[in-house]
């Protein structure tokens, strides 16, 4: 029923702060790049789906996909702009692959792009001041800051699996080098487990260096169906499992904004994106084994640590044990995040489900210049968004 | 209901009531399926709870710490409060399959342990011009294990 779906195209505007480029210009740049890789051009578009923004442009309403097309090629085509918080990259790519699969499109173009507030994340304009909306709440009774979640999740990682200090500094440390080869990256720079722990303290355990920033930053990938991705010249990258959910009733996970949990036993930490990742897998037909290299969101190093073990790639307390040994570098056993991820990128919230594609998909083609993982054939992306929105994508070469 | 009572109001109305074993938090009960849920919920969200019978529920007002963080910058302005200083936020289980988040009072971050035994408070956090005194809800170390009714330790007369 329904027929395979190719990555033809990937391109990503660099991440960092550019208070001089409008948010259209980096999605623009971004698209640009992406229609290059694909040997293809804004009139073999036929549908551009968008990650819409919550901070700036969209004409007040996330129409980001319109906004790009009425400033570069008036045609006719379809705009989809979807929401999804920080994996609304994952919900723009799900939905472009379903136009195609489905038939109804032969070549869509997925987008994100972001210019982010600075500091803490604060509450978007638009909800009722009252006791009903968590946003409000967690903010007036207690100031607490999304690092002050990853916080509380962490320092209880350190009292039930010994968790040291050094170990989450590594996680850094390990980004931070992956990066460092990676020209998209904002921060180049390897540090030291000691320079990570010096860092200032933000919320205990998590020091500045173990906590992702925010940056600006734009990404892209051109979907198509199998006659564009043959014309197109590159390795053939396949869509093999793809996939959105939410949130399971009786999840433990301290989720950010809201100020309490109601815990079931035996539910998945985290289970809007296990869920995500378990669906993409049964559609590929593999299992994490089977996984050379996982881009993931890494909004802290506690990420690094928890979520293989949350989403069954290896035993709950088993990540210290991986990363202490090298496992999860780039030669290693599982390759997590050789782009740098988050630690090395900052968020640029709704850009970074698409970013971590195009990163998947230089990765499968050998292209991963400065950071590629050997050998790597399937690639995995997971990603969490506010709203319990869980999103992951498998690409097979 | 707005938790007021003295000089004080809530942050949130709604937010606590104090009865005489002290305040509780005000949140909802599931009639149907006995979930619990912080803040008042629309509708219960168990998934296999068909009739979903919503009613007000008083929250435990004891329980013990899963976890902690320490806040150490001061958060966007929506938050607020007099002569800030960094303060613990701490995540509680008050039993009966509801986990709440909340400030700490009343302990030195040094001695802060994950299990301990804790009570709900209410103290003031801020005066304002026009509301006058207003508080939130802390955790502050509890007598001894809970169902225990220790002396008020700490926190402002309710």
């Amino acid at each position: 029923m329904t027929r395979p779906v190719y990555v033809a195209g990937a391109g990503a505007h660099p991440w960092g702060k550019w208070p001089a480029k409008p948010q259209l210009q980096l999605a623009l740049e971004a698209i640009t790049a992406a229609l290059k890789d694909a040997a293809l051009s804004w009139p073999d578009l036929q549908g551009l789906v968008a990650a819409s923004s919550r901070f700036e442009g969209g004409m007040g309403w996330g129409l980001h996909a319109n906004e790009i097309v009425q400033a570069v090629a008036e045609q006719g085509m379809t705009c989809v702009n979807v929401g999804g918080a920080c994996a609304a990259g994952a919900i723009a790519f799900q939905t472009a692959y379903a136009m195609i699969a489905s038939g109804q499109h032969d070549v869509v173009c997925a987008v994100g792009a972001e210019r982010m507030p600075k500091g803490f994340i604060p509450r978007p304009p638009g909800s009722q001041d009252d006791i009903t909306d968590s946003d409000y709440l967690r903010w007036v009774a207690m100031g607490a800051t999304n690092p002050a979640y990853w916080g509380i999740e962490a320092r209880r990682r350190m009292h039930e699996f010994g968790t040291s200090e050094e170990t989450l500094a590594k996680a850094t440390v390990l980004m931070r080098r992956n990066g460092a080869g990676n020209r998209n990256a904002r921060f180049r720079s390897e540090t030291s487990v000691e320079e990570v722990l010096a860092s200032p303290m933000v919320s205990d355990p998590l020091h500045l260096l173990e906590i992702c920033a925010v940056s600006d930053g734009a990404a892209a990938v051109i979907l198509c169906s199998a006659d564009y991705a043959k014309s197109a010249g590159n390795k053939l990258v396949e869509v093999a499992g793809c996939a959105a959910a939410t949130g399971q009733f009786g999840d433990p996970a301290r989720r950010v904004p809201t100020v309490s949990s109601t815990v079931r036993p035996g539910v998945a930490h985290t289970s809007e994106v296990a869920t995500a990742v378990a669906r993409a897998c049964a559609m590929a037909g593999i299992g994490p084994e089977d996984v050379d290299v996982l881009e993931m969101a890494d909004n802290t190093a506690w990420h690094i640590l928890a979520w293989p073990e949350q989403f069954g790639f290896y035993e709950p307390g088993k990540g210290d044990w991986m990363l202490d040994h090298g496992k999860l570098a780039i030669d290693g056993e599982l390759a997590i995040n050789p782009s740098g991820g988050f630690l090395s990128f900052g968020e640029a919230t709704t850009a970074q489900a698409v970013l971590q594609i195009c990163e998947l998909t230089w990765q499968l083609r050998g292209q991963a210049e400065g950071h590629q993982v050997p050998g790597a054939r399937v690639g995995m992306s997971a990603v969490l968004g506010l709203g319990a929105n869980g999103g992951s994508v498998i690409l097979k070469a | 209901m707005n938790g007021a009572q003295g000089a004080s109001v809530a942050v949130a109305d709604g937010l606590f009531e104090v009865q005489p074993d002290g305040p509780h938090l005000i949140g909802s009960r599931c009639a149907s399926c006995a979930t619990i849920y912080f803040p008042v919920a629309l509708s219960c969200r168990n998934p296999r709870c068909a009739e979903k019978r919503i009613e007000p529920a008083l929250l435990p007002n004891r329980g013990s710490l899963i976890s902690y963080t320490i806040q150490r910058y001061q958060p966007p302005p929506l938050f607020r409060m007099d002569n800030w200083e960094p303060y613990a936020i701490g995540l509680i289980d008050l039993g009966a399959g509801v986990e709440v988040m909340g400030m700490l009072t009343g302990l030195q971050f040094d001695a802060i342990l994950i299990g301990m035994p804790l009570r709900m408070v209410v103290e003031t956090l801020y005066t304002d011009t026009t509301r006058g005194a207003v508080a939130t809800y802390k955790f502050a170390p509890a007598a001894s294990g809970p169902g225990a009714s220790g002396p008020a330790e700490t926190g402002d007369a309710l």
